[in-house]
């Protein structure tokens, strides 16, 4: 098991530079680099060489070099305006510079829903498999944001750590022989009324019974979620995962990330019993809800 | 002169973010584009902004911008010349 | 699956409903001009952010003009449309500036009281969508999309794909983006800005000039016909993203990520190049887009181009918004059986010597009409409007 994070925590970088070439390095900021090392190192897990498709969720995008941009508009004095951190400032920078690392021709979305960013890239990739694309990467990257200082305020949340990250996937039409975990469905829901509701109308159109769940990864900012998760699922079965992966806007991702390390394990991360169907529920920000379930088959 | 090529060279290492580069490992007379330092047209841009807003010098068009915008040694003249000329 | 089209509204700097941009395309007048302000040539569209809070009585005033835009735009393409449970409906928009007018404000601002602007308020793009969603009671999927200037084109892909998966019944799609200075300065360092009017497809382009607008569409499957008895404008046949992977801003000299766009969405639309009757190009006026696109339209139509426009002589260049507000205009083609203009145009490109529409055409049969739109980090989309047969 994770353990959870610190305030003194610090965020581990990996070397960069077997991953990335150095011309490609020079024009990427942290967040673009975990992202890149992410999507590279899924490839090399299943040996594979391109994707299907792309689709990655970030709600900020390179908000580095927004804010660098930004700085230097404000501050303008005459002379020239250098172009880039202009030029890599647009929310697909991401995706845009994974299909340059790779050379990748296809499909290429972006999508930047805030807290729901990642599951709206999750559902595209979905969907290419019901298309019939056989491999397809996606993943969800964002930066630190001094900005979430605002909203853990407007929140009350003072308990969570602000942090970033990078979580990638492939998903396959086909069950992988060593991993075989399936994702069931993901739903994003935005200004959603009655959370409880939500779910349940997800269980329901999967076949599966509150019952049947032996884990759920939850995140919230507020009371009200654990509130009506406990009305549906035993309080033992409810784990807030932001206390391992800290707070940033597609920390969903990093979810899925864990829920898949734990089904692989098929062990719960507390308590001492097997874990076979997971539950996602992101509720960061209230009126959004982001759902997933997984299973191990 | 040598001066204001390594100061140069400095700038464009931290505007262009050359990370793995050092000063000394850039020659003077050694192509900035292609199979030198391999910048692209968006460096060139940068290159015009070095030249315009630390050393105070115009390059008022895109074929003065392909004689100037060669190697270290060419945009130093280029900067000599037309800093005596103001 | 068929698609089907039955709600469209627009604003841009040539009107702010469909029936006045389609008068400005027929009489060729061009919004873009001369700001006093800036000293650029724009294309703003002519509501202040007041005008539009009052016309939609709303009693908030602190929106992004991106929200209010699009609130407008969407109003006008979702009509008479009622929530119904038995319709799952959708709300999928493209932004690339978000919020940034607003935090473009806060920034100066704080720039100037010499504050820390490290924790400065947001400029999400999902927040200005959400003000969108709530505005016309749309609840559920509410996506953003922002691949650059290819997002508008993107969104309705998207929501065409939602709908085929059975996932929604109908969807509002679309994109939306305010003139804001970060887009200004960011184009003129790259050097692409025109000083004078986009001459687009002219060997002698100088570059483009930005616009603001936003347009929606409203894409219904045939159960959500069967319910809301809307009337059909025309077929969403094809579509498809594609990438270029050759630069992060700069577009290959074969076009090749264009050339997939297009060549699969036709195949997806089940026609051939010879089948299009008008195509509204990306066609931006800079040197590298418009030479890389002509490749790809020679890869694609050979030597039997269709007629073809760049009506981004009338707008601007509006990012986001552009690949929507240039679907909405293929779909005006369709209706009226109309080719548009493109405006400014003398001398054909050396290299591909495309020569573009240069006035208003009526009774042209204009069965299928096809639209580019390509974005930075080489996003390449195209999709295709098709007659109900």
């Amino acid at each position: 098991m994770l353990s959870a994070l610190e305030p003194s925590s610090e965020i581990l970088h990996p070397d960069y530079t077997s991953f990335i070439p150095a011309r490609t390095r020079r024009r990427m900021t942290d967040g673009l680099k975990m992202a890149a090392v992410c999507a590279k190192d899924c490839l090399a897990q299943i040996g594979l060489e391109q994707p299907d498709a792309i689709a990655v969720g970030t709600s900020m995008g390179c908000s580095l070099f927004t804010k660098k941009f930004l700085k230097k508009i404000v501050s303008f004095e005459g002379g020239l305006l250098s172009p880039t951190s202009f030029m890599l400032s647009t929310h697909n920078t991401i995706a845009g510079q994974i299909s340059l690392l790779l050379g990748n021709h296809q499909y290429n979305m972006t999508h930047t829903q805030n807290t729901l960013s990642f599951e709206h890239a999750l559902l595209d990739g979905m969907m290419h498999i019901e298309e019939g694309q056989n491999n397809v990467l996606v993943g969800a990257a964002d930066e630190r944001e001094e900005e979430l200082y605002n909203i853990k305020e407007r929140l009350h949340n003072q308990d969570v750590i602000l942090t970033c990250g990078a979580s990638f996937f492939i998903l396959s039409s086909h069950a992988s022989k060593t991993n075989p975990i399936k994702l069931v469905d993901v739903k994003s829901l935005g200004l959603v009324e009655n959370v409880k509701l939500k779910v349940l109308q997800l269980l329901k159109a999967n076949d599966w019974l509150a019952k049947d769940i032996d884990l759920i990864l939850y995140a919230s900012s507020h009371q009200t979620t654990k509130k009506e998760l406990s009305e549906l699922f035993e309080v033992g079965q409810l784990f807030d995962y932001q206390r391992v992966s800290g707070l940033y806007f597609t920390n969903s991702a990093f979810a899925l990330n864990y829920a898949t390390d734990i089904l692989s394990r098929g062990k719960h991360p507390v308590e001492a019993k097997s874990v076979k169907k997971i539950l996602i529920c992101n509720n960061i920000i209230p009126e959004n809800l982001g759902l997933m379930l997984l299973e191990h088959c | 002169m040598e001066e204001l090529t390594n100061t140069l060279k400095n700038q464009i290492i931290e505007e262009l973010n050359l990370e793995d580069i050092r000063a000394e490992d850039i020659e003077n007379d050694a192509p900035l584009f292609g199979d030198g330092l391999g910048l692209d047209s968006i460096d060139a841009l940068e290159l015009v902004v070095i030249m315009e807003n630390y050393h105070g010098v115009k390059i008022p068009n895109s074929a003065i911008g392909k004689e100037v915008l060669v190697s270290i040694n060419s945009m130093a003249e280029y900067i000599m010349q037309h800093q005596s000329e103001s | 699956m068929e698609l089907f089209v039955t709600g469209i509204g627009v604003m841009t700097a040539i009107g702010n409903t469909v029936a006045e941009n389609f008068h400005s395309l027929k009489v060729a007048r061009t919004g873009i001009q001369r700001s006093a302000k800036l000293g650029l040539m724009l294309g703003e569209v002519s509501f202040s952010n007041e005008e539009i809070i009052e016309k939609l009585g709303l009693t908030k005033i602190d929106y992004s003009r991106t929200t209010l835009l699009g609130m407008l735009a969407a109003k006008e393409a979702w009509g008479k449309n009622e929530h119904k449970e038995e319709i799952a409906t959708g709300l999928i928009s493209a932004t690339s500036a978000g919020g940034m007018d607003r935090i473009e404000k806060y920034f100066a601002q704080a720039h100037h009281e010499g504050m820390d602007t490290s924790r400065r308020m947001t400029y999400e793009n999902g927040r200005t969508t959400e003000g969108i969603a709530k505005e016309l009671g749309i609840k559920g999927y509410i996506g953003t999309i922002s691949t650059a200037c290819s997002s508008g084109a993107n969104a309705i892909m998207h929501g065409a794909r939602l709908i085929q998966s059975g996932r929604l019944d109908r969807v509002l799609v679309g994109g939306v983006d305010p003139l804001v200075d970060y887009n200004i300065k960011g184009f003129s360092s790259l050097g692409i800005y025109a000083e004078g009017i986009c001459t687009p497809f002219d060997q002698n382009r100088k570059g483009l000039n930005l616009g603001e607008g936003a347009a929606f569409l409203v894409l219904e499957s045939a159960a959500s016909l069967s319910i809301t008895g809307n009337k059909p404008l025309c077929l969403l046949s094809g579509w498809d993203n594609s990438t270029d992977a050759f630069h992060q801003t700069a577009s290959s000299a074969d076009g090749k990520g264009a050339t997939l766009a297009m060549k699969h969405a036709l195949k997806k639309a089940k026609l051939l190049a010879k089948d299009i009757s008008y195509v509204n190009v990306h066609g931006t006026g800079t040197q590298n887009n418009d030479l890389s696109e002509s490749a790809a339209l020679r890869n694609v139509f050979g030597h039997k181009m269709p007629p073809f426009s760049s009506t981004k002589s009338f707008t601007g260049h509006t990012l986001a918004a552009a690949g929507a507000i240039e679907a909405v205009y293929c779909i005006l083609s369709l209706r009226s059986n109309a080719i548009f203009p493109s405006l400014n145009f003398s001398t054909p490109i050396k290299a591909t010597g495309l020569i573009p529409a240069t006035s208003f055409r009526e009774k042209v049969e204009v069965k299928h009409a096809l639209t580019n739109a390509f974005g930075f980090g080489g996003n390449c989309t195209c999709l295709i409007f098709s007659k109900k047969m």
